[in-house]
């Protein structure tokens, strides 16, 4: 078959397919996995005889004389394709994993259609799923695509020009054409010689008691190089952030837990001697959801541990008497589900060693997809038994929270110290679900009180966290710490209790707590609303927060611009309203729903670092660990450089994926990167600056020689505080505050209970814009995602396997999205920017059921807003 | 998060005892940090690895590897970690002032 022009012969065994000559036989890495072979994903798409296929389901055997493409065949990063320069000024790049696939559905629809409509966008590109960015930004770069073919338009046109400030532009993301073109790896993309490959036994079960291992019928078998139990593993084999074992021991706690690892010449081999291990489990007690983890006579899942692991009331004023007092008063109880972040990547590890220089302390180089490389590295080097050790972020096909925790790297270094060879451990998608944490169910009871006025009086909240089997306490003590959201309510009584269970162990997903507490609230709102008579759009505008009042736990807000977003929003609203009115049939109901929040980024006491040097062509290289598994963070740090130092953006060179040269910045997580990171950058470079001028260098060569250093580390150092009151949760807050407030339009068949969403828009608040189109991005991507958790997404472990068991939101799905951006500066921001990739996830949920409500007249309170639910409830409401 | 008011100034650790603020530390929280943790007698050795530690992480912004401490200090592994009661680790850099390596930060 012909392959990018090039003539290859083969002689394949007929199970093998495309892609498998892709990316083995040839190294063509631009075609990914990401759907354990299924055709879900579309992210394997190529090429064949001008018709786009998915190589994953394309026998090898069946292509004599085929003429193949891939993204690899189509252009370079230093000659692009037109496709491809589309797709990257678009801002249709985020992680990057979807993006061959979607480029290559791309050509073959314009070379048979040069200018498709939306529809015929969307029938082309349906196999193809996106985590990271929103389809509608796809659909703009296919139709950019057609324009540049075309003629209409050239990309030196679109592309912004590089005079003037770069701040508030659009520049292309450095890393965005190495990701159009195939050239950006991907752990599973990295080939080692000599490595070993990993299958891992995991429990199907949620909670035994291990009785013995039986292995060593799988050590006989061919390419096996041995099998690893706990005891085999030279560390702690414990991994701090969530008290969770690399290996379990003595125990598993939930479906999942990994007990024994396999290592073999090949990934075959590795799984067929994993069916020869025989494990003796003695079954023990299941908790399966947090109420049955309350009784008195419960089984304890871990000795050292109650049940109920992390309580925390929230008390401010006598919320009883305030709603004693009351003029309307809304009780109920909401609950959200367990959820996977799902981004499309498997959460793969390499690791290899290099500079064997002195007997025993050979460097250990572990490659994989996490957001917090440093901590990440300490942990590792704790739990393994290995100190000289590196870590460096690959590129990572999206995370949305879930890699701030350790997942296959401690199994795959942990295996690299016993084997002493190099490994490979890049595991299934059913496999990457099972080890990964989950968003965490909340159980709220609410009460929510106003005066006549409609002034809200009182608030009280009852959560219950499932958090499965290990300690993370960060979503539950969020979640807290947001629960006013955006309002003044003078009078709190809540309380946050976090229990173990034997369900999937919960982590931080986007918005890590606060789009569980967002949901209880702004429903709530509605709910209160309608009682009191009042526009819901009113009474939380009315209800605003304002500079000077305390947040629940008695923070008080500097700023606050709140009723500024809403204000963008009203017009919006009307319209939306207006519209509704006119477009109502017997069966199919148009509704209007309102969201809002005000996501919290940079803790009290938090800090981060950065450095930067200044180059011998004047230039400078930024340091910093800031990950960036798809939200831009590379346009950020090169544009505030180059801003802050009147240099131009290609002379910004970004160190930021190995521990071995970057300063330890803490993670990609809570939105913190822009404010915490960009704030730690804008220090260094202020003391560099402060060099240079003192003695007029604009090289490293002259300032050296003037005896001042090159290099400076900068810092960003949140002022300290108290540590939240454990009786009345009263304490320090965040430092900063996203704005925002979503607007769902939607349509409710009401014989099937299926929802149309028809429009969101966002008008959103997160300081000074550095590149609209990333921020933009973050949002857009987010509504996709809230979306498909407000009424699709749930994982159950061992059924929820993969992308249509998941019920991925796809393209056909997807509907028109408006950003409004407001752009208030934050005082301690840098340039006056703060961060926004979780604010998303704050108000969709909420405003869809309330728009569902407004629709049909049913309260869903309890996340997935599925079809089933909502008729269940019109039948109810009809009785 | 423990809060501690050391010489009059409020200063704040993790739950592992480490630091939150590698700026607030002084020679004099050395001495007390190194005294309660057992290690009575301070001598110019000691003094040649914490300063390493901290001149390294001051331009660096990261803690070094035990090969990079080695180098810098000239002495072996076996004797920084005799050096000092908990080690390297809980121990040398904890009493720096260094972040928790384990942290989140």
């Amino acid at each position: 078959m012909t392959i990018n022009g090039l003539i290859h012969q083969f002689v394949v065994d007929p199970e093998r397919v495309l892609l498998d000559i892709l990316r083995e036989d040839l190294g063509l890495t631009s075609a990914k996995q990401g759907c354990d072979r299924k055709g879900q994903c579309g992210a394997c798409t190529v090429i064949v005889n001008d018709k786009a296929v998915l190589s994953c389901l394309t026998r090898a055997a069946a292509l004599d004389g085929a003429r193949v493409i891939t993204v690899e065949g189509l252009g370079t990063p230093e000659n692009p394709h037109l496709i491809q320069h589309a797709f990257v000024l678009a801002g249709a790049i985020q992680c990057g994993y979807c993006t061959p696939g979607m480029i290559m559905a791309t050509k073959a629809l314009l070379d048979a259609n040069p200018e498709p409509g939306t529809e015929e966008i969307k029938k082309a590109l349906q196999r193809n799923l996106c985590r990271c960015t929103g389809y509608k930004t796809i659909i703009e770069a296919v139709k950019l695509s057609g324009r540049f073919i075309r003629g209409e338009i050239t990309p030196d046109e679109v592309r912004p020009k590089k005079t003037g400030s770069v701040l508030g532009v659009s520049h292309p993301r450095p890393s965005a054409m190495p990701k159009a073109c195939g050239s950006a790896q991907f752990t599973a993309d990295i080939r080692l010689q000599g490595a070993l490959e990993l299958a891992v036994l995991r429990s199907g079960v949620p909670h035994a008691r291990i009785v013995s291992i039986d292995a060593s019928e799988a050590e006989k078998m061919p390419g096996v190089a041995g099998v690893m139990k706990a005891s085999d593993i030279k560390g702690t084999n414990l991994l701090k952030i969530d008290a969770a074992e690399i290996l379990c021991k003595d125990k598993v706690h939930c479906v999942g837990d990994p007990i024994t690892i396999v290592a073999a010449e090949t990934l075959a081999q590795a799984e067929a001697a994993l069916s020869a291990i025989k494990v003796d489990l003695e079954m023990l007690p299941v908790l399966d959801n947090p109420t049955a983890a309350l009784a008195n006579d419960a089984v304890r899942i871990h000795a050292d541990l109650p049940n109920v692991c992390y309580e925390q009331p929230v008390i401010k004023g006598n919320a009883e008497e305030a709603l004693r007092n009351s003029a309307a008063v809304v009780e109920a109880r909401f609950n959200t589900q367990i959820n996977h972040a799902a981004p499309l990547e498997q959460e793969a590890t390499v690791v290899y060693w290099e500079d064997e220089g002195e007997e025993g302390d050979a460097k250990l180089v572990v490659v994989g997809r996490s957001i917090n490389i440093h901590a990440h590295l300490g942990m590792l080097q704790e739990a393994v038994g290995w100190e000289n050790m590196s870590y460096i972020e690959a590129y990572s096909g999206g995370q949305f929270g879930i890699k701030a925790h350790i997942a296959s790297e401690g199994i795959a270094a942990a295996a690299a110290v016993h084997f002493k060879r190099p490994i490979r451990y890049i595991p299934s998608l059913a496999e990457s679900m099972l080890m990964t944490t989950k968003c965490m169910a909340f159980q709220m009871d609410v009460k929510l009180g106003a005066d006549a006025e409609g002034n809200l009086t009182a608030y009280c909240n009852d959560i219950l966290a499932d958090k499965g089997p290990y300690y993370f306490d960060a979503g539950i003590v969020r979640a807290l710490m947001t629960l006013s959201g955006s309002y003044h309510i003078p009078n709190i009584n809540a309380r946050g209790r976090m229990v173990c269970t034997n369900n999937p162990f919960a982590g931080a997903v986007r918005g890590n707590g606060q789009p569980q507490v967002g949901f209880a609230l702004e429903c709530a709102i509605d709910m209160l609303a309608d009682k009191l008579g009042i526009d819901p759009f009113e009474f939380r505008f009315q209800n605003s927060l304002r500079p000077g009042q305390g947040t629940a736990i008695g923070w008080i807000a500097k700023e606050w611009p709140f009723p500024e977003v809403m204000r963008a929003l009203r017009p919006h609203y009307e319209r939306a309203v207006q519209e509704a009115k006119l477009h109502q049939s017997d069966r199919v109901k148009r509704g209007v729903g309102l969201g809002a929040g005000a996501h919290g980024v940079g803790k009290t006491g938090e800090g981060a670092t950065a450095a930067v040097e200044l180059d011998a062509d004047g230039g400078i290289t930024v340091y910093a660990a800031a990950a960036d598994p798809g939200e831009g963070n590379d346009s950020m740090l090169s544009q505030l450089t180059a801003e802050y130092m009147n240099i131009p953006l290609e002379k910004v060179r970004l160190r930021t994926r190995d521990t071995g040269d970057t300063a330890a910045s803490g993670p990609a997580a809570g939105s913190r990167i822009t404010y915490m990171i960009g704030g730690a950058l804008i220090n260094a470079l202020e003391q560099l600056k402060a060099a240079m001028w003192k003695v007029g260098a604009k090289t490293s060569e002259k300032l050296i020689a003037a005896g001042k250093p090159s290099r400076y580390v900068g810092r960003k150092k949140n002022e300290d505080g108290e540590p939240m009151d454990p009786q009345t949760g009263q304490g320090p807050g965040f430092v900063s505050e996203i704005h925002g407030v979503q607007l769902v339009e939607l349509e409710v068949d009401t014989a099937s209970g299926e929802v149309t969403i028809l429009k969101i828009t966002t008008a959103v608040d997160s300081g000074t814009v550095i590149h609209p189109q990333n921020l933009t991005g973050q949002l857009e991507g987010g509504m996709d995602m809230g979306v498909g958790y407000a009424l699709r997404e749930m994982y159950v472990a061992g059924k929820t396997r993969d992308w249509v068991t998941f019920k991925f939101p796809r393209i056909q799905q997807s509907f028109e999205m408006e950003t409004i951006l407001v752009q208030t500066p934050r005082a301690k921001g840098p340039f006056g920017a703060t961060g926004v990739g979780e604010m998303c996830m704050v108000p969709t949920a909420p405003a869809v059921t309330n728009a569902i409500r407004n629709a049909v007249g049913v309260w869903i309170c309890d996340l997935p807003a599925t079809p089933d639910k909502i008729r269940a409830a019109l039948a109810a409401r009809k009785k | 998060m423990q809060v501690r008011v050391i010489g009059g100034r409020k200063l704040f650790f993790d739950r592992e005892g480490f630091l939150n603020d590698f700026e607030q530390w002084s020679e004099e929280l050395f001495d007390l940090l190194a005294n309660e943790c057992g290690l009575l007698v301070i001598g110019e050795v000691h003094w040649r690895v914490i300063r390493f530690l901290r001149e390294f992480y001051a331009v660096n912004g990261r803690v070094p590897l035990n090969r990079q401490l080695r180098e810098g200090t000239g002495m072996s592994l076996l004797e920084l970690e005799k050096l000092f009661p908990e080690g390297i680790r809980q121990g040398a850099r904890r009493l720096a002032g260094l972040p928790n390596p384990k942290g989140c930060l």
